[in-house]
């Protein structure tokens, strides 16, 4: 037989470990395949709830980016801006929900011991089948306005990967501070509705470069989502959609760092959010 | 390798930082408001705190197939122990090794979802307990078998009633497979057959494979038919440890079966953490003196103070005694009464309570429509001697005479 040995002692830091995530894979597949039935357990629409929001938000935006940045093929205006609107989604429902579900989950972990990081885990992929879902009207759009496609096409999971890690590392900072600090459950819609204004998922990069003062254009490089947004408008559309590729490319680095600190954060008070809740 | 040790433990200590200072929780809108202001402020203040050890130094060694039930009264840290051996909390000094896979139960259904089908919260619970998928499939059969829910499988478990969910999720535990099992008071839940089928189960599980047990639990009778070993904890200090027949006779003396005539909540992990709560219980005999023995059917006073963040309205006071089988004997209210803000103590007068000599327990609980504001159980006791304080008494008391020895007016005709 062989024998786990565990060592518990108090200056024990715990880190991201790939083998114990996957020894709990089950665990995280049923926690979330919970979510994804609860969510629409009972509802008439079921899981058309999926499609429906982001759908209302594709047209109200779309409409929106259309009358003030009229550019000819209707579609194709629709099209572009859906790219944008559903990763942001994308972003925006991880980031809430990671955000969140530290503390939803804590009847679970005050009672038995697994590593929390698989419940944000989860959550990811909850989003990820949402988007997926999503992805129908984006579909439907891009073949309406007759869109070619690009080889660099392939590239488009890489910049849906880049959205998810984005929500996933801000989420695990905010998750980390929801445990002590229950206003973070108020502060991140809040955050992520001045976001949306501040990320190209409206108007295009160069719209906004174009636009603000020379000394605001920094939110552009040190915004995460500038980088996971442009780069899949690029993989869709090509052309022009990187605005500034140095702001690009930092934005990018950016994800990386939040990331960093996220997990750094998290795994810091892992241990003892048991001691706080 | 002889016999040796799964779980080795040494100095282990736990600390916890109380805040003293109670945040007054507004029932109003506007007031909660402006005491969300007052939070705010206060964060840049120093907050008064009161250290807090709920374990010191204790170390001790277990040995494969042991059986362990941890016993100790109400606050004595065992809840504490198992939440560090089990890695939920980590502990503040100390060190532990443990050689093996550990399952623990501190809840039954840990992660069940009432609009989940039982299928469904099977596999879900049995995940959360760290069984693969594959695992769970191969004893699905069995857990079902086991809980006696084939019909309602796809019934959402919302709909079972308590003692079928009960059933289903002790069935999943009970299916565990670790070298290791932590169990905490579970066994309080479900009808007394279906805890008889769980001891079974565990003992089943301990004797034939060898697995080690760690058993925590109020009832005697079950730790000492289950376990062969006892560790005693009093304040979070270790007392003893060592067989299970000499460790239940040492607590018996000097722990729980001392009557306790008062108890102070400081100490206590959830003191100050309801919006109302119980600052000290005391027994009184009929002269206002502290006591905790009283013959037979003499009048106790259980004095109950508590303290309330605001002024309540129509909450309610109450008190139980329960035997030391575990077996509650009588509940008593107070009507709805309304409190004021702060200190509060009620006067609960026990009188013509003629019940067998033995030690019973005492559980207080206070509150509003449905809702429990603070509740808790094991805190004083009382010794009830066989002096029988009844007029013209003559008769045998024994282990036959039941639990109530009242005794009802007769004719002879």
């Amino acid at each position: 037989m062989n024998k786990d040995k565990i060592i518990i002692d108090p200056n024990l830091s715990s880190y991201l470990s790939i083998k114990d995530i996957l020894r709990y894979k089950s665990l995280l597949n049923n926690l979330a395949k919970r979510d994804f039935l609860i969510r629409y357990k009972q509802a008439l629409a079921g899981i058309l709830w999926a499609l429906i929001k982001p759908l209302v938000n594709v047209l109200v935006f779309g409409y929106i980016s259309y009358k003030i940045s009229n550019t000819g093929n209707v579609a194709a205006n629709f099209a572009y801006l859906a790219s944008a609107m559903l990763l942001w989604q994308l972003f925006a429902n991880v980031f809430n929900d990671v955000s969140n579900s530290i503390i939803n989950n804590s009847n679970l972990f005050s009672k038995v011991y697994f590593p929390k990081i698989v419940i944000p885990l989860s959550t990811i992929l909850v989003c990820l089948v949402d988007f997926l879902i999503s992805l129908v009207i984006l579909i439907v759009l891009f073949i309406l306005s007759g869109q070619t496609i690009y080889w660099h096409i392939i590239l488009a999971p890489l910049f849906v990967f880049l959205a998810l890690l984005n929500g996933f590392g801000i989420g695990l900072f905010f998750a980390t501070l929801n445990v002590k600090y229950r206003d973070v459950k108020f502060i991140v819609p809040v955050l992520l509705q001045l976001g949306m204004y501040i990320t190209p998922v409206i108007f295009s990069t160069n719209f906004y470069l174009d636009r603000l003062p020379q000394w605001l254009h920094w939110l552009f490089c040190l915004n995460p989502m500038v980088g996971a947004i442009d780069g899949f408008k690029y993989a869709l559309f090509g052309g022009d959609s990187i605005g500034n590729i140095y702001y690009f490319i930092s934005s990018i680095g950016v994800s990386f760092l939040f990331l960093f600190i996220g997990l750094k954060y998290f795994y810091k008070f892992e241990r003892s959010f048991v001691d706080y809740i | 390798m002889s016999k040796s040790s799964i779980i080795k433990v040494e100095n282990l200590s736990k600390h916890y930082l109380l805040n003293k200072n109670v945040v007054q929780k507004s029932d109003t809108l506007f007031g909660s408001f402006i005491g969300g202001l007052k939070d705010i402020k206060s964060l840049t203040q120093k907050k008064e705190t009161i250290d807090f050890w709920a374990l010191k130094d204790i170390s001790f060694e277990i040995e494969q197939g042991d059986r362990v039930g941890i016993i100790g009264r109400n606050g004595a840290g065992k809840s504490t122990l198992l939440k560090i051996l089990s890695r939920i909390t980590p502990p503040t000094k100390g060190r532990i090794e443990i050689t093996g896979r550990v399952a623990s139960l501190l809840e039954v259904g840990t992660g069940f979802h009432g609009d989940l089908s039982g299928r469904e919260n099977i596999y879900l619970n049995g995940s959360v307990l760290g069984m693969s998928k594959h695992e769970i499939d191969r004893k699905f059969d069995e857990i079902v078998a086991f809980a006696e829910v084939e019909q309602f499988l796809d019934t959402p478990v919302k709909r079972y009633s308590s003692g079928m969910y009960v059933r289903l999720a002790f069935a999943v535990a009970a299916h565990l497979e670790p070298e290791i099992l932590i169990v905490d008071e579970v066994l309080a839940v479900g009808d007394a057959a279906f805890q008889k089928k769980c001891l079974g189960k565990m003992n089943e599980v301990s004797t034939q494979d060898g697995r080690t047990i760690l058993f925590v639990s109020h009832h005697m009778g079950a730790v000492q038919k289950l376990c062969n070993r006892g560790l005693f904890l009093e304040k979070g200090q270790m007392m003893d440890y060592g067989g299970i027949d000499p460790i239940m006779k040492k607590y018996m003396e000097i722990g729980h079966a001392l009557s306790v005539s008062t108890f102070t909540f400081e100490n206590c992990l959830n003191y100050r953490k309801s919006r109302a709560y119980f600052i000290k219980v005391e027994l009184r005999d009929s002269k206002g003196n502290l006591c905790a023995d009283f013959p037979v059917g003499d009048k106790i006073n259980l004095h109950i103070h508590f303290e309330s963040a605001s002024k309540m309205e129509e909450t309610v006071v109450g008190f139980g005694i329960i035997s030391s089988t575990e077996l509650p004997i009588v509940t008593s209210w107070a009507e709805p009464e309304n409190y004021r803000q702060g200190q509060n103590e009620i006067v609960f007068e026990i009188e013509n309570l003629y019940i067998v000599p033995s030690i019973y327990k005492i559980a207080i609980g206070i509150s509003r429509g449905n809702e429990s504001i603070d509740f808790n159980t094991d805190i004083v006791s009382i010794n009830v001697s066989d002096i029988i304080n009844i007029p013209n008494a003559h008769r045998i008391v024994n282990t036959n005479s039941g639990i109530l020895l009242n005794q009802f007016p007769y004719k002879i005709i």
